[in-house]
């Protein structure tokens, strides 16, 4: 069976080349189709796309837009809806990610985009979200209306299920004229997404496509990005410089490079109680899509003093590793992903022979903790549910700790008394964090979060304000004047 | 068992011609105990591993050092104070730290290399022209400039053991002398003698680049052959293996089956060769002192026949360090030798969360 990816709107399915791309997860295969369009394809359809969002998209309210979006999400939210049984049949095959944890991701993830969170999302970056459908009275005097682009390009990246839905509803809420261009390690759900919407509403799905191109075709994302005006690439720093590089000046460019995430653990957090279920969570965040989201945590920092030492918390979210890899096997690793943990896996081993460490869990396992008693700056681990749990005095120390590597910083997930909470929250703001969780919720995002500590609504649009002045003017010329 | 003893033992086995399975066993269990006696941290990795000379009884089961090891740890059966020769590695994968091979001698490395080398160069593979001595050209810079690499070494010794006298090296001070270097080629191809162009991968793409802008190509006569090793390493573009050998073959009128790839590392004793690279990736085999398995690197297994995992090498001839190293190159095993399928390490993340190559990139500025 040939799944094909991709939406192009004007296009018939013969009218375009596709290339295949194989996936086996899980004992099945399948073959997914990606539209491989030519050069003059890809103007024509820029064109299209940019035309029908100006005719039809940017005439349509914000709340409308909501509605439409509603309705494609509850679809998808619909265990009984041919998409959603179609994503939770396929993505598992696709990513390599266990079916149960596809089916618990794509809920709660989808949840987090019903209207009510969507109008919520809008109030976050826009007091009053009309502001995207008319001129609104502006505090300082005049009006303000708020465009979103005419052509806002999307390069996606990864093989995390729906997270190219976060910037592709973003974009729609502002009204522009949409394309994503989808990985090729998940080319899918943003696609099917696109066709549903053009189920609900063909004409809303004639302002969006769902593109391919080889990373690396230089000519395809040459047309793509002198096309677009502003530009939501996501990707490690050296795609992102590829792209930044090929772009207009006057482009708007928001990139969103890779992350890492971490976790703290408050001696107040610590007795033989509470410290239990807290292994659980972070365990839960960590085998969460394998630690492959920009949110997942890759190490936690444990404070001593509490009745529940580091190395005993070390010992309880190995245990709850263990037991979840029982539920929720581990994706098959490729060679370059065995690879990395066993070189990650190594460097712990070596390490024990010199510092006071501890690697927990043997090769056979599909899970590694290594506990560390000495001082250690946040490093990556090896990804695959490798986690390092460093042992301070103070949770204060951690700051030191992560303050170098600022770019690489978004989500922290804490759990500490309240007084505690707001006081680390402002040392972590300070040193580039832009995201504190619970435990266990590290990898679920509340909708109407700010990703990556930018304002995803408003960093898409252009403001036109009407000053006073002119509006004051304007009175003069009234055919009312006196 | 002394350190004169291993080394007359092993010079003994390596120049021998018994290739038996049950000969290598025996030695690679010698040489274990030798290592676990004398070299303190691998024996601490070996017993954390629960690996003792009175556990291991195949040479299969000798616990397999990681390459990033040489790094970290001063793996030498002898005091490394006053050991002359060591060989560094070139540190452009983690920051400027060098991973070390310290050799009292070089007797045994020698030794291996000439051996190897005379069968699987100089004789070469079946319809290719054997040869006691031939005119070489080293496309590397000498063991003077290089005290501490094991390809400069490796060179010189090819050229000292094998090459004819009026053999030269054209990197010097200045980098690649391009002009001596057209010139000795054109000399070579009008004297009807064979040739042989020995380098690292990266030092021929220049070569390349500038024959193609002149539009000048050589026919070096009969019996010319060409070694390169170790790939590009971001010190030239990156060609594909079928790009560069037909470059070569095209550029210089060496059949592709006559260009023949070593594999090598600082981390090890003895060589690698294919039989020339008429199809890629060509079998690649070793001696019969030095093994090779396809394991899974997390577990150290070996994988199931025809799958693909990470190279270990168990060379016998790397005896006052650790004779069985994990690589980060990948390979499949085939019957006779292995596939290698290039490098594993600088695995991207498959979401947004960054990877450790990315980041030690970005922490080294």
């Amino acid at each position: 069976m040939t799944e094909f990816a991709g939406h192009l709107p004007g296009f018939a399915i013969d009218e375009v080349d596709w290339r295949r791309l194989h996936f086996g997860a899980w004992g099945e295969t399948v073959e997914v189709a990606v539209p491989m369009l030519s050069d003059a394809q890809s103007a024509a359809l820029a064109t299209r796309v940019r035309d029908n969002a100006r005719n039809y998209l940017k005439t349509l309210s914000v709340t409308e837009i909501v509605a439409i979006l509603d309705r494609a999400i509850a679809r998808l939210l619909d265990r009984d809806d041919p998409w959603r049984q179609k994503a939770e049949a396929l993505l598992p095959i696709v990513t390599g990610y266990d079916r149960e944890m596809v089916r618990l991701g794509l809920t709660g993830y989808l949840k987090t985009f019903r209207g009510p969170q969507l109008q919520r999302f809008l109030s976050e970056d826009f007091a009053n979200p009309q502001i995207l459908d008319a001129f609104q009275p502006a505090v300082k005097g005049g009006f303000a209306r708020a465009f979103g682009p005419d052509l806002l390009l999307h390069v996606w990246a990864g093989n995390v299920p729906g997270l190219p839905l976060w910037s592709l509803i973003s974009g729609l809420l502002v009204k522009a004229g949409t394309i994503g261009k989808v990985p090729s390690a998940e080319p899918l759900l943003a696609s099917w997404f696109a066709r549903l919407i053009a189920e609900i509403d063909p004409r809303l799905g004639d302002c969006l496509a769902v593109v391919w191109w080889k990373g690396g075709d230089e000519t395809q994302e040459r047309i793509w990005l002198e096309q677009a005006d502003v530009v939501v690439a996501y990707g490690g720093n050296d795609a992102l410089a590829a792209v930044q590089k090929r772009l207009p000046v006057t482009t708007r460019y928001l990139p969103h490079g890779h992350k890492i995430g971490f976790g703290m653990v408050s001696r107040a957090a610590l007795d033989t109680r509470k410290a239990g279920v807290l292994a659980r969570q972070a365990a839960y965040d960590v085998i969460r899509y394998e630690q492959q989201g920009c949110y997942s945590p890759q190490m936690l920092f444990v404070e001593r003093g509490g009745t529940v030492s580091p190395r005993e918390f070390s010992g309880y979210v190995a245990h709850e590793l263990a037991s979840f890899s029982q539920k929720h096997p581990r994706r098959v690793l490729s060679i370059e992903e065995a690879s990395a943990v066993a070189n990650w896996r190594s460097a712990a081993e070596l390490s024990t022979f010199g510092g006071d460490r501890d690697l927990i869990g043997d090769a056979h396992n599909d899970w590694s903790v290594v506990h560390v008693e000495d001082e250690q700056e946040l490093a990556p681990s090896g990804l695959n549910r490798t986690l390092s749990v460093v042992a301070v005095d103070g949770l204060d120390d951690v700051v030191g700790l992560i303050a170098p590597y600022r770019s690489f910083l978004q989500s922290a997930g804490v759990a500490a008394e309240p007084e505690e909470l707001f006081r680390l929250a402002g040392l972590l703001g300070q040193a580039g964090v832009t995201r504190i969780s619970a435990l266990g919720l590290m990898t679920s995002p509340e909708a109407g979060w700010h990703n990556d500590g930018r304002f995803n609504l408003l960093d898409l649009v252009t403001m036109t304000e009407i000053e006073h002045s002119a509006e004051a003017e304007a009175e003069r010329f009234a055919p009312y004047a006196d | 068992m002394t350190e004169a003893q291993i080394i007359a033992t092993l010079l003994d086995y390596i120049g021998g011609e018994d290739r038996t399975e049950a000969t290598f066993e025996r030695q690679a269990l010698l040489i274990f105990a030798y290592q676990f006696e004398n070299n303190q941290p691998y024996r601490r990795f070996a017993v954390k591993r629960g690996k003792t000379p009175l556990t291991v009884r195949s040479w299969r089961d000798i616990p397999a050092v990681p390459i990033t090891a040489f790094k970290d740890l001063t793996l030498s059966c002898r005091p490394v104070e006053g050991i002359e020769h060591v060989f560094m590695t070139s540190g452009t994968t983690r920051g400027g730290v060098r991973g070390r091979s310290y050799h009292p001698t070089l007797a045994v490395y020698d030794r291996s290399m000439t051996l190897n080398f005379r069968q699987r160069f100089m004789q070469g593979p079946d319809g290719m022209r054997g040869l006691e001595r031939i005119r070489m050209g080293i496309l590397f810079p000498d063991e003077v400039a290089m005290p501490n690499s094991s390809l400069a070494h490796y060179l010189a010794l090819a050229m000292r053991s094998f090459g004819t006298p009026d053999s030269a090296g054209f990197i010097g001070e200045n980098g690649l002398d391009m002009p001596r270097l057209l010139a000795t080629l054109e000399r070579a191809e009008v004297s009807g003698e064979p040739y042989a162009l020995l380098g690292a991968s990266y030092s021929f793409v220049p070569l390349l680049d500038e024959l193609q802008r002149l539009g000048r190509r050589f026919a070096l006569p009969e019996g010319s052959r060409i070694l390169d090793t170790g790939g590009f390493k971001g010190q030239s573009r990156e060609l594909a293996a079928d790009e560069f050998y037909d470059g070569l073959s095209g550029a210089l009128g060496v059949p592709r089956s006559s260009c023949i790839n070593m594999y090598g590392m600082t981390e090890l004793s003895t060589q690698f060769y294919d039989d020339g690279n008429a199809v890629c990736p060509p079998l690649k085999s070793g001696p019969h002192w030095a093994r090779s398995r396809v394991v899974n690197p997390i577990t150290g297994q070996d994988v199931p026949d025809g799958a693909t995992g990470v190279l270990v090498h168990h060379d016998l001839a790397h005896f006052n360090s650790v004779s069985a190293i994990l690589t980060e190159d990948a390979g499949v095993a085939v019957p006779g030798g292995f596939r290698l399928l290039g490098r594993v390490d600088g695995a991207d993340s498959k979401g947004c969360s960054v990877a450790v190559e990315e980041f030690l990139k970005a922490a080294q500025g």
